[in-house]
């Protein structure tokens, strides 16, 4: 089975929309004055997730299935689910800043994910993948989408706290939304992430069970999975619960979100590439 | 032709010795403005009268007054003004150049603090001042609404107002980019000097929950505590309230550091390492600068607070050729209805030369017209009407869309065969004989064109 030319299609005016919505970020911050058109940015971005959506959809419905095992699909979802997420923020905090990093990210990532589609635009089997598998495929995407935007609002709280202290006032200065605010959110995205990830590899330990009567894997690839996906639950275990601990507040906690995030983003990567899109089968 | 002049003194032309007593005091403003619009040539006026500049706008017709003719009125109307001349000190500016000035000045682009907000709201008082001594008709109330909406454009799609230029508004604004909300903060003031009491002022202005003022000297402390709505506190309980508060201003006469490397590490584990947002705006300096290594601690002296004034004014500076553009396109609009304005006694000349040219001939043919039924007789009437309209139309149309009103005028009297002084003196007789027709019937509604009107 072939990629539809209409996922191509749309995925394509996704990408179109988000680089829309990038650029408009980027005028407003280099243009150093409040927007002529505030929604310009958002509508831009909402264009790019309705497509985006529509893609997912299409191939979902091709597939038969929750379809998030190759490095396309996963792309695709965590682009998707980082915009709607970032769309939910902008909605409630006004965190116009982040747009900037997100739809970049988002750009980048829908263009691989054209691009990829392009070298190799046979789709798999389409084997089902069942239940289990499918919820703890959404679920570790959602945690990664996560771990990404707290890894973002860390990075901005780090720079928004060195210009504080080198007293350095430039129009990047005062787009950053307030410490308190950075911290809180980079609070609330790791508490997330971190449900999302327990659950995720809670799904995926039953399913393991379910199929090979054990939930540790054994396997070569396996093991990589389970040690990279053990790793990132600890650390995100540890930024949330250091929290606790009043000394790790603001610049401690970022730090932790910002190796949280990498760790976890090369655990996926690693496993993507090495296990060819299928680390579940151990 | 309606002629816009405007002449004044502001803080670029004249020293404060003058600007001083040219400045109008507010009860004397009205009747200056009565004395202006008394004048002969003046059809309208208007008056700006604030500590930095006093200018005259006015609307003539056919005529600029002179520089002569606004040093004569100030000088009459400032008697403290005698022997000095204004001449060197005065600016005189005529037509687009008039408006695009007094657009800059509401829009704050003239001010000595480019971007302060104060001045549109000097000019919308002398605006009423001016409209309640009835010197205000169509063309005013035209530039005075530009000038307002250029005003707000300004404010809204540039960044010259966001930006704060004093140094106790900055230590607030840069209070806002520590915390989130400013209700739930509480803020500690060491020192009842000047700048800690404009702090103050702006820290009360943004809601924060509690102040507390705490000085050497009581009697001095207690009643500037009550004066903002403080709570007043004794040096002594300085480390209690450290653990507490969220921004601490240091404005003491101390010779030495009140806070400490050791006093802030013991108040901030005791704050629980919440950011605390310290100023020292004392000389000496009453933090001690280590304190800014310490984490979650931003400590800002009197130089950097300078320094981010200084660079929020280069970048207001900037934001003004953003700002001269908006006020340009104003300008324009202003203007486009101008243009559009000034031919509409031609356009009534045209169509009651056309309109006695139907009625003669509906005399002409009275005898067979009275022979038609009443009906048919209307309808004849009728569309005498209507084709005289649809024939004027394309003439409005050329004299309104026109770049060069008096070129349109001469080949429209060509083409219709109008006499070719039919408009120029009746509309300059009727401003001196009776200036208030001339203006509107009510200062804020336009003037209907003919052609507008249902036929």
């Amino acid at each position: 089975m072939t990629i539809s030319p209409l996922e191509l299609l749309l995925l394509e005016m996704a990408s179109g929309f988000y680089l829309g919505a990038f650029i408009l970020y980027l005028s407003e911050i280099l243009l150093s004055r409040p927007p002529r058109i505030p929604w310009a940015p958002v509508t831009a971005g909402v264009g790019g997730v309705l497509f985006q959506s529509l893609a997912i959809f299409i191939r979902f419905g091709f597939q038969g299935h929750v379809a998030l095992l190759s490095l396309r699909e996963v792309l695709s979802f965590f682009s998707w689910s980082l915009v709607l997420t970032f769309l939910y923020l902008e909605h409630q905090k006004k965190v116009r800043i982040l747009g900037l990093f997100i739809f970049g990210i988002a750009f980048f990532s829908t263009l691989m994910v054209i691009g990829i589609s392009f070298r190799t635009p046979v789709l798999g089997t389409g084997e089902p993948i069942g239940l289990l598998l499918s919820i703890h495929t959404l679920l570790i995407d959602l945690g990664l989408a996560s771990a990404a935007l707290s890894f973002m609002v860390s990075l901005l709280y780090l720079l928004l706290d060195q210009f504080l202290r080198r007293k350095i006032f430039n129009r990047f200065f005062s787009r950053i939304p307030s410490l308190e605010t950075l911290d809180q959110l980079n609070n609330n995205f790791s508490g997330i992430g971190f449900v999302f990830l327990t659950a995720g590899l809670f799904f995926a330990m039953i399913w393991s069970w379910e199929k090979f009567g054990r939930t540790i894997p054994l396997a070569s690839q396996g093991r990589l999975a389970f040690i990279g996906a053990i790793l990132v639950w600890l650390l995100y275990a540890t930024s949330v619960l250091v929290r606790w601990n009043r000394r790790f507040r603001g610049k401690q906690a970022a730090y932790l979100s910002i190796s949280g995030f990498l760790v976890f983003a090369a655990t996926m990567l690693v496993l993507l590439f090495f296990s060819k899109g299928s680390h579940f089968i151990l | 032709m309606i002629k816009i002049t405007l002449a004044g003194v502001n803080h670029k032309t004249a020293p404060v010795d003058i600007r001083e007593r040219i400045a109008y005091p507010k009860e004397h403003l009205a009747p200056a403005v009565r004395a202006l619009s008394n004048e002969e040539t003046v059809l309208e006026c208007l008056l700006l009268s604030t500590c930095n500049r006093v200018e005259i706008l006015t609307i003539t017709s056919n005529i600029h007054p002179s520089p002569d003719f606004f040093t004569e009125f100030l000088s009459r109307t400032h008697p403290s003004l005698n022997g000095v001349s204004l001449r060197p000190h005065l600016y005189y500016k005529t037509d687009t150049e008039a408006v695009e000035h007094l657009f800059s000045v509401t829009a704050s682009l003239d001010s000595m603090v480019v971007g302060e907000p104060q001045i549109t709201g000097q000019v919308k008082e002398s605006f009423e001042i001016c409209r309640k001594e009835s010197s205000v008709g169509p063309y005013l109330n035209q530039i005075f609404q530009r000038a307002v909406s250029a005003a707000k454009r300004v404010r809204s799609e540039t960044a010259i107002s966001h930006l704060p230029v004093s140094i106790s508004y900055a230590a607030c604004q840069l209070a806002r980019k520590i915390f989130q909300e400013m209700s739930n903060k509480s803020v500690l003031l060491l020192g009842g000097g000047e700048m800690a009491q404009l702090t103050a002022r702006h820290m009360k202005k943004m809601g924060v929950r509690s102040l507390i003022l705490m000085t050497r000297d009581p009697s001095r402390g207690e009643p500037l505590a009550a004066e903002y709505e403080a709570t007043y506190a004794p040096m002594s309980r300085l480390e209690e309230f450290l653990a507490e508060a969220d921004m601490v201003v240091c404005s003491t006469g101390a010779e030495t550091y009140l806070l400490t490397v050791p006093v802030m590490e013991s108040a901030m584990e005791r704050r629980g390492f919440r950011p605390l947002f310290l100023i020292d705006i004392a000389v000496p300096r009453n933090i001690d600068p280590e304190i800014s290594k310490l984490s979650n601690t931003f400590l800002y002296n009197i130089d950097d607070l300078r320094s981010v004034v200084s660079a929020n004014q280069k970048e207001r500076e900037m934001e003004t050729f953003a700002a001269r553009e908006i006020v340009h396109q104003e300008v324009s609009q202003f203007e486009k209805w101008r243009a559009e304005r000034s031919t509409v006694p031609l356009i009534q000349s045209l169509r009651q030369h056309t309109e006695a040219l139907r009625l003669s001939e509906i005399e002409r043919f009275s005898r067979t017209l009275d022979a038609l039924p009443e009906e048919s007789r209307k309808q004849v009437l009728l569309l005498t009407q209507s084709l005289m309209n649809k024939m004027l139309h394309p003439a409005y149309q050329a004299l309104r869309s026109s770049s060069n009103v008096d070129e349109a005028w001469e080949w429209i009297t060509r083409c219709y065969g109008l006499p070719p002084d039919i408009v120029r003196p009746t509309v300059a007789d009727r401003t001196r004989e009776a200036p208030e027709k001339l203006v509107l019937d009510s200062p804020l509604s336009d003037l209907p064109l003919p052609g507008e009107q249902p036929c």
